[in-house]
């Protein structure tokens, strides 16, 4: 973990309703693996990527739910001190979209208000039974002033995209100085985590 | 809940307080399939935070005592011949004589309603049946505030085309400019009944000066701790967060100091060696002297002589015989052992001083931590770790009763609020949940607590950041003394320009009378006439409350009647400063249940499962896990052991 093994550390946390994809975007992003098998996430807090952009070494660190989105009791802390979320629905299951109101209540109330917040509609490879239009997930996004994306976690569609694209955005806000922990911010990145992992301590 | 649970398990743990979320974690960890429900909406039971509309929410439900429980017997049905049903506590009985009182200023031009309700300029007490209305004035109901089931606005239009749900979070974005003006939720629905804009354009008549829409606005700024407790540097749930891994889900801020109250004056207490030595309130003498009798209690095991005789009798008295001068000895009994109760004998009080001195330098300054976002985030951490071995989360879901073979006497399954029975081997159950019948021969203790929002530190110095633990002596024989912990809004669990002071002791009467006392020597009710002068010294508060919350710990589990063999009770918060009693409990039950498992070992490192080439070597994690999460000074104050004479 000595800090020459990268130049930024963003963690990153995936959210919506059960089913919607997210262990398979993470999963597809990180392993290159569909589908990525039963039981295969007992155990794993976190997936890990380091990627290159532009010469400079960035490792995401990529949370899921652990289901407990399951049955809607996921854990505040779940959303301390995340960097960016993706909020992820099912193209086609209209349900997973009519939630999204209340994921963004979610996050408004226990995430950072510097979180970089990307919308996802995932399963494009199932176009036929598409039941969210492109246009409506787009107006809602921009209504929010989330980034927007569809992807294929099966396919591989968009996949790339939206981690480098998010990691593209996490750097520049970083440079900013406006990202949470940023030094020159007063607040929390003052809290010190007791283990090695100090997220999010980019330099 | 379109999903079903499972109809199968190894352990159901009922209630989300630390001490049932430890062994959740624990059995989860070693493979055991775990439901971990709570009928609340929220994690942690009596250890939970809350923001301030939260908390809202909290009173009311405490101050409306109305039996509300609409009794279903369905599952009546599910419990066949040979066996017989326990039914659970429906009504939570652990919190009363809660009180509440508004002193900061209410805007009139703001929220007519609100301001109706609670009269400006004065302390307005709000008690039991007055706060309602002021209540219901400016609270969401309770499933708009906490709860996110309720999906109906969503239901009815699309998101898209929703006028309302949209511009919300545009505003709270486009208003945090300075990063800490977010919209409550309690203030969205202001903003939504009067003119939307109303939020942003309010204006300020004095800076410095704090109103009660302003707490209610920035209402999401405060995790307000139901238990207020800090974290020993070198205590258990140091050591388990750490060994388990758990700890890489929250972060920690260093208390930064230890205060006392010594006639009518707070002052800061020079613990370390480098704080001895910086220390301008103290001699040279005192310096030399505080020194030898700290350097003596890190090792007073190998000096039995130096306090043969004394063991048994009281510390404070031990002392007297010390050179020491009245003030260290203060400083000594009530601020580093913290052992101000009367009864405390020298044994306990070196022992106290020694725990203390050790935790002492880990991570900084003084022996204890915080956790940011409050205490409240701890049982969620061993959730988290819970879940991610795979057990099963269900929060608003209560369990009608137990069901028990009546050969056995084992307790076989639960039948849940839907009537769905879920069998399982082994039962936690957090002892709020026990009915009133099961717990008629037990004696609960109590415990007093105060909640004060506050508008500066009770000792000012040049950093306005500072994280404060004190304790104020009782003062007549027979009441406790109250340890009073203040949060800086670098804790994450107050608004900026605010305190959130916590008052605790063990009751004696209800927490109003056996706290406000100390609240009135520390404290000074916020007044408009006041600020026009600017010259009151004491801190100001804003908004208090005071309520009692029973402390269950200790209880043996003989006392519970008709307790099946594989039930397993655990105990709400106790009194202690630190957390010790809930690591305990939860191992002490852990190993019970699975006598042959490792109790929260380190789990796999996610490290390990990269699968790119050029990552860091895995396996190096768990010799970095050892934590140094900090410190600036921590030799230096961990020399205390290797004392030098005071080179001045």
């Amino acid at each position: 973990m000595s800090m020459e093994d990268y130049d930024f550390l963003f963690k990153i946390v995936l959210i919506g309703n059960a089913g919607v994809g997210k262990t398979c975007l993470v999963r597809r992003f990180t392993q290159g693996l569909f589908p990525p098998g039963q039981g295969a996430t007992i155990g794993v807090d976190f997936m890990i990527k380091t990627v290159e952009i532009n010469g400079e070494k960035v490792k995401l660190q990529i949370w899921d739910t652990a289901g407990q989105e399951r049955f809607r009791s996921i854990t505040q802390s779940y959303y301390r001190s995340a960097n960016a979320l993706i909020l992820t629905y099912d193209i086609t299951c209209e349900e997973s979209f009519r939630c999204l109101p209340e994921w963004l209540r979610e996050i408004e109330q226990y995430a950072s208000n510097k979180v970089i917040t990307v919308l996802v509609g995932n399963k494009i490879d199932l176009a036929e039974r598409r039941e969210v239009s492109q246009q409506r997930a787009e107006e809602f996004s921009e209504a929010q002033d989330m980034y927007y994306l569809e992807t294929s976690a099966k396919e591989s569609d968009n996949v790339e995209k939206l981690f480098l694209d998010l990691a593209c955005r996490l750097i520049s806000e970083a440079r900013q100085n406006t990202l949470v922990n940023n030094v020159s911010s007063p607040l929390p990145g003052e809290g010190k985590s007791i283990s090695y992992l100090t997220c999010c301590n980019f330099n | 809940m379109a999903d079903n649970l499972p109809s199968e398990f190894d352990v159901i743990v009922i209630g989300t307080g630390l001490p049932e979320s430890i062994i959740a974690a624990a059995c989860s960890r070693s493979g055991q399939r775990v439901l971990h429900v709570d009928s609340r909406n929220y994690y942690g039971g009596n250890w939970a935070s809350f923001s301030f509309s939260g908390l809202l929410s909290w009173i009311k439900e405490y101050q409306e005592n109305g039996d509300t429980t609409n009794e279903s017997s369905r599952w009546q049905e599910q419990v066949l011949e040979n066996e017989e049903a326990i039914g659970l506590s429906k009504k939570d009985k652990t919190i009363q004589h809660v009180e509440v009182f508004c002193y900061a200023s209410q805007d009139l031009h703001e929220d007519v309603e609100e301001a109706g309700a609670l009269q400006k300029n004065h302390a307005s007490v709000t008690s039991a049946n007055s706060t309602e209305a002021a209540d219901s004035a400016c609270l969401p109901t309770e499933d708009e505030s906490l709860s996110i089931v309720s999906c109906e606005m969503s239901a009815e239009q699309t998101p898209s085309s929703d006028p309302e749900s949209a511009p919300e979070v545009n505003d709270a974005e486009a208003t945090g400019e300075k990063g800490d003006h977010c919209d409550d939720k309690t203030s969205e629905e202001e903003t939504s009944t009067n003119v939307p804009t109303a939020a942003d354009t309010i204006e300020q008549p004095k800076k410095n000066r704090i109103t009660y829409s302003q707490i209610i606005k920035e209402g999401r700024r405060f995790n307000i701790d139901l238990v207020s407790k800090l974290l020993y540097s070198r205590g258990l749930l140091i050591d388990l967060l750490i060994k388990s891994n758990v700890s890489r889900y929250a972060e920690f801020k260093n208390i930064t100091r230890i205060l006392a109250f010594r006639e009518g004056r707070v002052e800061q207490v020079p613990c370390s060696r480098a704080d001895v030595f910086n220390s301008k309130q103290l001699s040279m003498v005192e310096k030399r002297m505080l020194m030898k009798f700290l350097t003596f209690c890190m090792e007073y095991e190998e000096h039995p002589d130096e306090y043969k005789g004394y063991e048994e009798i009281a510390f404070s008295e031990y002392l007297k015989t010390q050179k020491l001068t009245p003030n260290l000895q203060y400083f000594v009994l009530h601020s580093i052992a913290m052992t101000s109760e009367t009864t405390t004998t020298t044994l306990d009080g070196l022992k106290a001083t020694k725990n203390f001195l050790h935790c002492l330098g880990r991570y900084g300054n003084t022996p204890f931590l915080f956790p940011l976002y409050g205490q409240g985030e701890l049982p969620q951490c061993f959730c988290r770790m819970c879940a991610v071995f795979g057990g099963i989360y269900c929060l608003r879901h209560s369990v009608q009763c137990l069901v028990v073979d009546k050969e056995s006497r084992k307790c076989k399954a639960i039948i849940d609020q839907f009537g769905q029975r879920i069998m399982s081997t082994h039962f936690l159950v957090e002892d709020s949940y026990l009915s009133e019948n099961m717990c008629s021969h037990v004696q609960y203790r109590q415990i007093s607590r105060a909640v004060l929002i506050t508008d500066r530190s009770v000792l000012k110095t040049d950093s306005d950041q500072q994280i404060s633990i004190l304790t104020v002596p009782a003062e007549e024989p027979g009441t406790s003394a109250v340890r009073v912990i203040e949060l800086c809004s670098s804790t994450m669990t107050c608004m900026k320009g605010t305190y959130l002071v916590h008052l605790t002791c063990t009751s004696s009467k209800t927490a109003r009378d056996d706290l406000e006392p100390v609240v009135q020597k520390l404290f000074t009710p916020f007044t408009e006439m006041e600020i026009e002068k600017e010259e009151v010294e004491k801190p100001r508060i804003l908004w208090a409350l005071y309520f009692n919350m029973r402390d269950s710990s200790d209880i043996d589990r003989n006392c519970y009647k008709d307790l099946p063999s594989n039930v397993y009770v655990c105990s709400g918060p106790d009194c202690a400063l630190g957390n010790d009693n809930a690591v305990k409990q939860a191992e002490t039950l852990f190993q019970q249940i699975y006598p042959n498992e490792d109790f929260c070992p380190p789990p796999p490192n996610p490290e390990d499962i990269i699968l790119d080439g050029d990552s860091s070597q895995p396996g190096a994690s768990e010799s970095i896990a050892i934590p140094e999460a900090n410190s600036e000074t921590p030799e230096e104050s961990a020399n205390l052991e290797n004392p030098q004479a005071p080179s001045e």
